[in-house]
């Protein structure tokens, strides 16, 4: 077991290595002028060059990508942002928990209403249970985070008037944030547990249970549920990733101080240092997630742990 | 049934322990109560000398710092601030400035030689040299006099005394020496109404200067919130979360007027969204270059058309560069001393008749390469774009729309490397402003290329009229000279006035206001309304 988790963990590395240099590659193709961002249109071209030569944005690539890679391996300085000047780490971490927050909070609620009512539907197929929630995910899969948000603000703040429209101080600013990104990631697990329950549902193996006379309830639970379990580990998994990367429309609708905001802000001063540095945090984020997801799966199916035993 | 029963309600109970809010809270001391405000986007340092965004200006130029002029366009425009007295010599080469009895916001007396200090800094910094360039010295002559001796006669100097604000040299000078950047944190280098005590990526803190020098603000705390996405900016406001809403998005000013009733106002910006046209283009073998097919693009263009696309409804055609409402010394359209070029397909088309175009080729499409602008198809400047592209082709003339970041699409403007442009000034105060597009020693917004070996105009004359307009200083003289520039500048065909924006602001009831101003607002200006 532990030999399969070092072997993910180690795999990160490079992982992490290739998103950097992917980062550096696309940031060095697009065209952008950080001095005349900063500086404002009318500033004299030698002034501008000086600046971007100041800032160090006109080093070579190579260059800057290895620079880069060794500062933040031994000594974890991402370096200074060009507009602040300030630390960017210090810059990005308090964005940075404030979007995982916000996905987890999603996260949770997300699978807090799409698995139990998945589970029900596969259970109850062709009832009430199974036709209204289906109806109901079809319409929440197809509506962007974005139009979710604007419509919980319609009701929340401007007819009941009962929640702030912006900010992430207290757990009511982020109730809506939360509904927004979880209500369609919640109609998604739901699709995919009612799928998955339904899949295994039918297996020799239930159907054995169910002959020896094993309650239904524990039939479910027992023989259905953890082997339906899998994908949908997979799938909230998958979703974390998502709404962590992609919480940037919700953070920008609810004014949210995420990192998500923050990298679109920079992106039009051409800040590279905030840019880079936000990516690699977040691409870190998803493969550290990912990787709990495969450890997960490790703890739940017993064939994996059964591999690695057995070389053991 | 029972237990989904009992979840819903304890739903409800979790629900309603979170409520109460929504509105920004009532107090019965006014001395407690925050100005709720919205910044759109994150203040990046607190020395005024960073700033590139005017929401960042409004909170640094205004409320923190002072110059020695004041910018109030509810007042007629500049106003007297740290400058009690300006004494011009008859040359018109040296400015004595008498200061007011003000103090710094820690405590320090204002002196001559933080003035002299604040100008020196702003003379390095290269953003600055347009309102700078023209000073040779500045001197401290005592504590309460600032000599300012220039190289040539500049009226237009007044931009530079309200551009232009300052510091605290001693408490500025501590920061540096402790290592520190100035402006990375809050400070009290300022001598303005408002004490900046805290920023940082989602809200800006302001506290009132109570030992203000020309009285403690009525309000005394103020927090700005950042939010970007404007559909957020007006719910906020329609909840009760903002108390002051200036530049109401356009499109939503039905629904804002709406909910503040008589507290809004619909103002005209101080700003022009402006076509112009590169006459040295090589596109369709150099066609641009053809002064008639250049009147034809201006006679197409409608307008109302553009006002309508981009601001919704809510803006007033522009026919000079600056809004002479403003604008003391800009040229006035309704004075009929140049072309405005007033929407007339039909003359469009006799144009391109006059410049050699049959029917046949005019109803093929008669190509004029690419309409530029930066944003994205969303902005004022995206839609605008549209609807010029759409106007041409009314007329046979074809164009492509090309909308892009502005890092990409501005230096290719100021390169000159486009045939048409859709461009966007604000913040204009005097009419000297216009040497930037029409001096060739201008770096950045010299977007026509007058003074060019292949050039056909009287680029001499233009520069000429530049610098006298400068060196005049009777307003009344100004206005001619002027007057007769862009009368030469509207018969190259080549810079087009499209609009001046609509400029909503709305407030609370929680709050009264002494006076409008599009460009920067002064909180110490707004009072609470009990």
């Amino acid at each position: 077991m532990i030999r399969y988790v070092a072997k993910r963990v180690l795999f990160l590395i490079p992982t992490i290595l290739g998103v950097i240099f992917i980062i550096f590659a696309v940031m060095n193709l697009t065209p952008s002028n950080p001095a005349l961002a900063i500086l404002g249109p009318g500033t004299p071209a030698e002034d501008i060059e000086a600046y971007n030569h100041e800032l160090g944005y006109d080093r070579p690539f190579l260059e800057k990508y290895v620079t880069y890679v060794r500062d933040m391996v031994f000594h974890q300085d991402f370096g200074k942002s060009y507009i602040t000047r300030k630390n960017v780490f210090d810059e990005i971490w308090p964005r940075y928990k404030i979007t995982i927050k916000l996905a987890l909070s999603g996260v949770i609620l997300s699978a807090l209403i799409g698995v139990p009512l998945g589970i029900r539907a596969a259970v109850k197929q062709y009832t009430l249970w199974d036709t209204i929630p289906s109806l109901v995910a079809f319409l929440l899969a197809a509506v962007p985070s974005f139009v979710m948000g604007l419509v919980l603000m319609f009701i929340f703040c401007l007819k009941l008037k009962i929640l702030p429209s912006y900010g992430a101080d207290t757990i009511k600013h982020f109730i809506m944030p939360a509904l927004a990104i979880s209500l369609p990631s919640s109609a998604q697990n739901f699709r995919f547990t009612k799928s998955s329950m339904l899949e295994a549902i039918r297996q020799d193996y239930v159907r054995t249970a169910r002959a020896k006379g094993v309650p239904e309830r524990q039939v479910i639970w027992k023989h259905v549920l953890k082997n339906a379990l899998l994908p949908v580990i997979t799938q909230i998994g998958l979703s974390l990733g998502v709404l962590i990367a992609g919480s940037v429309v919700t953070e920008k609708i609810f004014s949210i101080p995420g990192v998500g905001s923050l990298i679109v802000d920079r992106i039009n001063y051409s800040d590279e240092p905030i840019i880079i540095a936000g990516t690699i945090l977040i691409a870190i984020c998803f493969t550290l997630v990912m990787l709990t997801v495969d450890v997960l799966y490790a703890f739940i199916d017993p064939r994996i742990r059964a591999k690695y035993t057995k070389k053991n | 049934m029972k237990k989904l029963t009992a979840l819903l309600i304890a739903a409800l109970f979790v629900l309603a322990a979170f409520t109460g809010c929504g509105g920004g809270g009532k107090s019965t001391d006014n001395a407690d109560r925050v100005l709720n405000m919205y910044t759109s986007s994150a203040l990046t340092s607190a020395d005024w000398q960073t700033t590139t965004l005017t929401s960042d200006m409004q909170i640094l130029w205004v409320q923190v710092f002072e110059g020695l002029y004041g910018m109030d366009e509810s007042k007629g425009g500049y106003i007297n601030l740290l400058a009690k007295d300006v004494d011009v010599s008859d040359d018109g080469l040296v400015y004595t400035v008498t200061l007011v009895d003000a103090n710094f916001q820690n405590g320090d007396p204002l002196t001559a030689e933080d003035v002299v200090f604040s100008y020196e800094k702003a003379m390095e910094n290269a953003r600055f040299n347009y309102v700078t360039s023209f000073i040779n010295s500045i001197v401290a002559q005592d504590e309460k006099t600032v000599v300012f001796t220039l190289d040539y006669p500049y009226s237009a100097i007044a931009h530079t005394f309200w551009t232009v604000k300052v510091y605290s040299k001693r408490e500025y000078e501590e920061i540096v020496a402790s290592g520190k950047e100035f402006g990375i944190e809050g400070h009290t280098a300022a001598t303005g109404p408002y004490i900046i005590t805290g920023f940082d990526q989602s809200t800006v803190t302001l506290e009132a200067n109570e030992d203000y020098w020309q009285g403690a603000p009525d309000i005394k705390h103020v927090k700005y919130t950042v939010i970007s996405d404007a559909a957020a900016q007006v719910v906020a406001f329609e909840n009760g979360e903002l108390d002051y809403f200036p530049n109401v998005p356009n499109s939503d000013w039905e629904n804002v007027k709406a909910k503040a009733g008589d507290n809004c106002e619909m103002v005209t910006a101080n700003d022009v969204k402006v076509m112009f046209i590169n006459y040295l283009s090589p596109t369709n073998d150099g066609i641009l270059g053809n002064p008639l097919v250049r009147e034809a693009i201006m006679y197409a263009v409608n307008k109302d058309h553009c006002i309508k696309a981009g601001l919704a409804g809510y803006g007033m055609p522009a026919f000079e560069y600056m809004y002479h409402g403003y604008v003391a010394t800009s040229p006035n359209y309704e004075d009929g001393t140049f072309k405005t070029y007033d929407y007339d397909p039909d003359k469009a088309h006799q144009c391109l008749i006059d410049a050699g175009f049959t029917e046949e080729e005019i109803a093929a499409g008669i190509y004029v390469g690419t309409i530029m602008t930066y944003g994205n198809n969303t902005t004022i400047l995206g839609k605008m774009t549209v609807a010029v592209q759409g106007d041409l082709a009314e007329v046979g003339l074809i164009a492509d729309v090309d909308v892009q970041d502005y890092s990409v699409i501005g230096p290719k403007m100021y390169a000159q490397e486009y045939d048409i442009a859709l461009f966007g000034d604000s913040g204009n105060f005097d009419f000297n402003n216009i040497r930037q597009q029409v001096h060739s020693e201008s770096v950045g917004m010299y977007l026509v290329r007058y003074k060019d070996p292949a050039s056909p105009f009287d680029w001499e004359r233009i520069e000429a009229l530049v610098d006298q307009g400068v060196a005049t200083s009777d307003t009344a003289d100004r206005y001619k000279v002027y007057t007769e520039l862009w009368a030469i500048i509207a018969d190259t065909a080549t810079i087009y006035p499209i609009a001046h924006s609509g400029y909503g602001i709305a407030w609370s009831e929680n709050i009264t206001i002494d006076g409008l101003c599009p460009s920067y607002y002064h909180i110490d200006s707004f009072h609470w309304a009990n």
